[in-house]
């Protein structure tokens, strides 16, 4: 679903952000990728999103190679990931139904087929109640529930999020994973950017730890740290 | 992909509120640039009026100083046989004076001192088609007559253009000036709103709008800027008109000034769509900058 080859990531002024990095992601996997500040996590998610180009090496999404992809191509590629940041993106002069039903608009579906979904989808968040408030009229966590919706309505095939729990209490945190948990159980492959130790360690997932750029390690079930 | 008029409009008149004194100051500048343009559109079809019913004079003047009557007879003879020619009359030094005398008989201060001497006979060509004027007056140079001898509409129809021209070249000049000018304004203008909103264009961006997507909205909203704008200033020109047919008609009954000259609906269409097309070409280049550098 998700192949990165070799890629390494070289910054302007010689910062190196990836390097030499390979990493398989299948269908239907949830992946945590772990690591401290700077260690690559962002890029790899920025890298996704095409947002930037590597310095060297190729990645798959989906089947495609990203550097074959032109750039009127990239809309339609990121409609295929759902992604969730840490600051939410939320457009702030519309509702949150209405920045749900964005996400909608832009791939051009039908005024009736975005009017029953959005407060389905809402409804699965659990925010039925708040879809006329603006987002600075929501918490943190509504917020990012909100994002969520946005990006899994149009069901992508991926989920991206970096650092999604990062501005949340922990409270607030489990909730949003178990959203992301079971968007996942219904097929979509996730990718969870963090640096969440306790939320790693409680949901046993596949963890990829980076640092330094270097993937330095890959377990199935593991855990934020190396289990002694 | 379906075209969601109605979500573009919403999304645009959104846009215009939230940059309401920018959108004042595109609009302004349209109604300006517009507004000139159709006055010099005014001026050029007036003009292009009156040089059309000078053109529909029929009578061609020659006049023969120092001419016996006799000579006079010559030529008046001459002419009338001539096949453009419908009627001729000779007018001797008397009756060009009585002429002059009875047409600014409310002035006498101008004639007082004059003599008849000053005023040369001449013979009056009345033709039956205005068209002709001109092979008529060359025939008649043929026949020894200089310019300064002869009157008829395309010596008035050559002063006209020269004097005009001038006019018409300035306000092109000007217009083109302003036109200039409101690309520019209206172009900042959707500029600003981008860059005020650029994190929401990102954001866009990433949830998968296409470039397109995302312009329409702000084409929309120069489209918009550029209509009120055009739209006042195209209503206020045929307005001025009306004004000045009004007042011409009154205090320069000579000068042949119609309100036909100038086609209301052709003038409101064209200032309209020049007024609409700054506005789409202005938001269309800043927003289209802008894409390319995320």
């Amino acid at each position: 679903m998700i192949r990165f080859n070799n890629v390494t990531k070289v910054y302007g002024n010689d910062t190196v952000a990836l390097e030499r990095v390979n990493l398989e992601i299948n269908a239907g996997e949830f992946v945590f990728l772990v690591g401290a500040s700077g260690s690559g996590k962002s890029t790899m998610v920025r890298l996704i999103l095409k947002e930037m180009e590597p310095s060297a090496g190729s990645i798959y999404v989906n089947g495609t190679k990203l550097s074959s992809v032109p750039r009127r191509r990239i809309p339609r590629l990121r409609r295929d990931i759902g992604c969730v940041f840490q600051d939410f993106k939320l457009l702030p002069n519309k509702t949150a139904a209405e920045n749900v039903a964005y996400a909608m608009e832009v791939t051009g579906q039908r005024r009736r087929t975005i009017r029953t979904k959005v407060p389905q989808i809402l409804d699965l968040v659990g925010l039925s109640g708040k879809m006329g408030k603006y987002p600075e009229q929501l918490s943190g966590g509504e917020q990012q529930r909100v994002s969520i919706a946005r990006a899994f309505v149009s069901q992508p095939p991926i989920l991206v999020a970096d650092e999604p729990t990062g501005n949340l209490d922990p409270n607030t945190s489990v909730g949003i994973m178990q959203l992301l948990h079971r968007i996942n159980r219904i097929g979509t492959t996730v990718l969870v950017a963090t640096h969440d130790r306790e939320m790693v360690d409680v949901m046993r997932k596949r963890v990829v730890a980076l640092e330094d750029g270097r993937i330095v390690r890959d377990k199935v079930r593991g855990a934020y740290a190396d289990e002694v | 992909m379906r075209f969601n008029f109605w979500f573009f409009l919403v999304e645009a008149l959104k846009n215009v509120r939230l940059n309401l004194l920018m959108s004042i100051t595109a609009v302004t500048t349209t109604f300006i640039c517009i507004l000139v343009f159709g006055l010099g559109l005014l001026v050029s079809a007036h003009i292009q009026g009156v040089i059309g019913s000078v053109r529909q004079d029929v009578s061609v003047e020659a006049f023969m100083p120092n001419a016996s009557s006799d000579q006079l007879d010559a030529l008046a003879q001459k002419v009338r046989g001539w096949p453009e020619v419908a009627k001729v009359t000779e007018v001797s030094q008397e009756q060009a004076f009585a002429e002059f005398k009875d047409k600014f008989k409310d002035q006498p201060d101008l004639y007082r001192d004059l003599d008849q001497s000053v005023f040369p006979p001449s013979v009056q060509i009345q033709l039956k088609d205005p068209s002709e004027a001109n092979d008529v007056a060359e025939k008649l140079k043929q026949e020894g007559f200089t310019e300064d001898n002869l009157s008829y509409p395309q010596q008035t129809i050559d002063r006209l253009n020269s004097v005009t021209s001038y006019v018409i070249w300035g306000l092109y000049g000007a217009t083109l000036l302003f036109l200039i000018a409101s690309v520019l304004l209206i172009s900042n203008a959707i500029r600003l709103s981008i860059f005020a909103r650029r994190k929401e264009i990102e954001v866009m961006k990433l949830v998968g709008a296409s470039d397109s997507f995302v312009r329409t909205p702000f084409v929309f909203e120069g489209l918009l800027q550029g209509l009120v704008g055009a739209g006042l200033a195209a209503f206020a020109v045929v307005w001025i008109n009306y004004l000045f047919v009004d007042w011409a008609h009154n205090d320069l009954p000579y000068v042949p000034i119609s309100s036909d000259a100038v086609n209301a609906p052709f003038v409101l269409v064209v200032l309209v769509a020049v007024g609409v097309g700054i506005g789409v070409i202005g938001s269309f280049l800043s927003v289209t900058r802008f894409l390319r550098k995320i």
